[in-house]
């Protein structure tokens, strides 16, 4: 599997290349971030805004009222925490076009609760208007600029930084509410987001080779959340429904499914694996996903539960699993 | 202490040499963190924990009268736990436990993690407002300590500063004493490009302050500041220290991408040897 490095950086100056209107916000946190080539490329179209989130939120309102499309980086937490007022008043009411990219989902960052964003869904999906994505792997992160370009209002990114694995081919891109199916199966139907889906992929993989046969989706687009895919796959799933996410598991994807399936009367057991109801401690990824249950052996078990039979499978097997990039399964004018 | 004696003075100037290690070690032990951002209020810290100015009981970390230390610079989390530890709050041992998982100690300080920790920092900006709170608590119930505020020159482009200043002032908060560290740099470079916030003495003295400066490495200097601070009446007051960030390891001075990396171990024996020689 191929592990590329800020792919962000690239990216968005390749991208922002003939959209003189795009305008890139900053606060203090530029190379942490990946705009600094950005920066570097077209000076004239960065605003660096000091460390000071809630005037840099407003200030992307009063610019697409003139016209431009600006795009906010930050972590996360300094979008949805610090400045979620002006967010909601300067930018989603008035339902203008900006961009804003929050950095550091969850188990992301080593440095606590204070910069781990483990309820940004949860807060942000509340708010009108607006539009979520989260990606998953590099390919994501290089077409979902296209994909919400169309979107005449807000939108939301959860976004990845530093290096990230290319889970989906490229020619596959990002389309805006429509799930990626990673496997067919009809025991269960597995739902993932974010960097949860290389984890279940290592497990789905090694469930396949135990005879378990697992429909898994990966889900990119929080809101809206209508896709009549995952509404099907809910409904044939046979054991039951999971739902993996680097999220606390109060109102992210698992709610979303849950909501989904209450509505549609499919009355079959969900699981959700995701940050239980707490504040994270800091420590590094690895770590806080196995602590955490978000990695591939913490879905094994919840699967086992659901099969009713211990599997053996181990973390060496998990850790064995050499992942390649899957194309979607789904039909062709899915993608 | 307000006159320390050349003895007095050498102890502390040792203990602030100590605390500027010990913010190396833990950063370099932990691959992560802010050293430089430690190092710049190294001798801020070590005037207030150890030149007489704050009132604590270590053995105590729950004494009623103590004064209120608040890191609002939360990134500087190694070298509040280094002070602390020196302090006699907890062991020493713990510090090598930097950001490990299911240490106590945290990558930034979270409140009564560890014994000494006042307030959960580290989301910049919130500090002072804390700090304001403390004091009013107190004053409704009629109690004399004093509150303490560390806080960035970064930080202080975050809208809460100046409500927090306003605040403070119209509550006559004269037991809230706050210290800028006043490094000139933030995370992506100096302030006057990234974000300017000078005039700043003027800036504070307009909200109502009463505003001093001094020479943030100068340890005699700002006891005697902090010192005088305690007879002002009516008035909240802001120490301005001039610092330099990095102070004490010459590759990291000045340099703001050494902003949250920590130095490896070749580099940190460079560094070692420089802060001993000082
Ligand atoms: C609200 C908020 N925004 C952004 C950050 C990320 N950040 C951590 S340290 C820092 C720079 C702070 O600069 P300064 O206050 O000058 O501190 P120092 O120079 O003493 O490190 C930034 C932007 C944060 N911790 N909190
Ligand atoms: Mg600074």
């Amino acid at each position: 599997m191929e592990i590329l490095s800020r792919v962000h950086a690239r990216n968005l100056v390749e991208w922002a290349k003939d959209k003189p209107n795009v305008v890139v916000l900053s606060a203090d946190l530029t190379s942490s971030v990946e705009i600094d080539l950005f920066r570097d490329t077209y000076p004239d179209r960065f605003f660096s805004m000091g460390m000071a989130e809630q005037n840099m939120l407003s200030f992307a309102g009063g610019l697409a009222r003139e016209g431009f499309l600006p795009f906010v980086h930050t972590f996360a937490v300094f979008i949805y925490r610090r400045a979620y007022d002006q967010f909601a008043d300067s930018i989603a009411y008035p339902n203008l076009p900006v961009r804003l990219f929050g950095f550091l989902p969850g188990v992301t960052t080593p440095g606590g609760a204070t910069h781990q964003a483990i309820e940004d869904i949860a807060v942000l999906r509340a708010l009108p208007n607006l539009t979520i994505a989260e990606v998953g792997d590099a390919t994501e992160m290089e077409t979902v600029l296209d994909a919400i370009h169309p979107i005449q209002g807000p939108v939301y990114v959860r976004m990845l930084r530093g290096e990230v694995p290319r889970l989906f081919p490229k020619p596959e891109p990002f389309c805006l509410g429509q799930a990626r199916v990673l496997s067919t199966g009809t025991d269960l139907t597995l739902f993932s987001s974010g960097l949860c889906t290389e984890e279940a992929m290592r497990a789905t993989q090694a469930l396949a080779l135990r005879g378990i046969s697992i429909q898994h989706l990966h889900v990119s687009t929080l809101k809206p959340f209508a896709d009549p895919a995952v509404l099907a796959a809910l409904k044939q799933a046979h054991l039951g429904v999971i739902a993996m996410e680097n999220h606390t598991i109060i109102g992210g994807l698992g709610t979303c499914l849950a909501e989904m399936m209450a509505e549609a009367g499919i009355g079959k057991p969900l699981i959700r694996l995701g940050i239980p109801d707490t504040f994270l401690h800091g420590a590094s990824k690895p770590y806080l996903m196995e602590k955490y249950g978000l990695d591939a052996l913490a879905l094994v078990r919840q699967i086992e539960k659901l099969v009713g039979t211990s599997l053996n499978i181990t973390r060496q097997d998990l850790a064995d699993i050499r992942l390649e990039s899957v194309h979607s399964q789904a039909k062709a004018e899915g993608l | 202490m307000t006159r320390s004696s050349n003895l007095e003075h050498d102890k502390l100037k040792e203990i602030a040499r100590q605390l500027r290690l010990d913010a190396l070690e833990m950063t370099t032990r932990a691959k992560s963190g802010h050293p430089s951002s430690c190092f710049s209020s190294v001798e801020i810290v070590a005037a207030l924990f150890f030149g007489g100015i704050l009132r604590y009981r270590a053995n105590e970390p729950h004494w009623a009268e103590r004064d209120r230390f608040i890191m609002s610079k939360g990134h500087a989390a190694p070298l509040l736990y280094a002070a602390l530890a020196t302090a006699g709050y907890f062991d020493r041992a713990e510090l090598l436990r930097l950001r490990e998982m299911d240490s106590p100690l945290q990558g930034h300080p979270i409140l009564d993690t560890m014994p000494g920790v006042e307030a959960t920092t580290g989301s910049l900006g919130q500090g002072l407002s804390l700090g304001i709170g403390h004091v009013l608590g107190a004053r409704l119930n009629q109690q004399t300590f004093r509150v303490y505020v560390l806080l960035g020159d970064g930080e202080c482009q975050a809208g809460q500063i100046w409500e927090a200043a306003m605040a403070a002032t119209h509550f006559k908060c004269d037991t809230l004493t706050a210290i800028l560290d006043y490094n000139k740099y933030q995370e992506m470079g100096p302030l006057s490009r990234e974000m300017g916030i000078e005039p700043l003495a003027e800036k504070w003295r307009a909200f109502g302050w009463h505003v001093e400066e001094v020479d943030g490495h100068d340890l005699g200097a700002l006891i005697e500041k902090l010192d005088a601070f305690k007879q002002i009446r009516g008035k909240p007051q802001i120490l301005i220290a001039h610092t330099i960030k990095g102070k004490g390891v010459s590759f990291v001075e000045q340099d703001y991408t050494w902003h949250g990396r920590a130095l490896n171990t070749e580099q940190a024996q460079k560094a070692r040897e420089e802060i001993l020689c000082n």
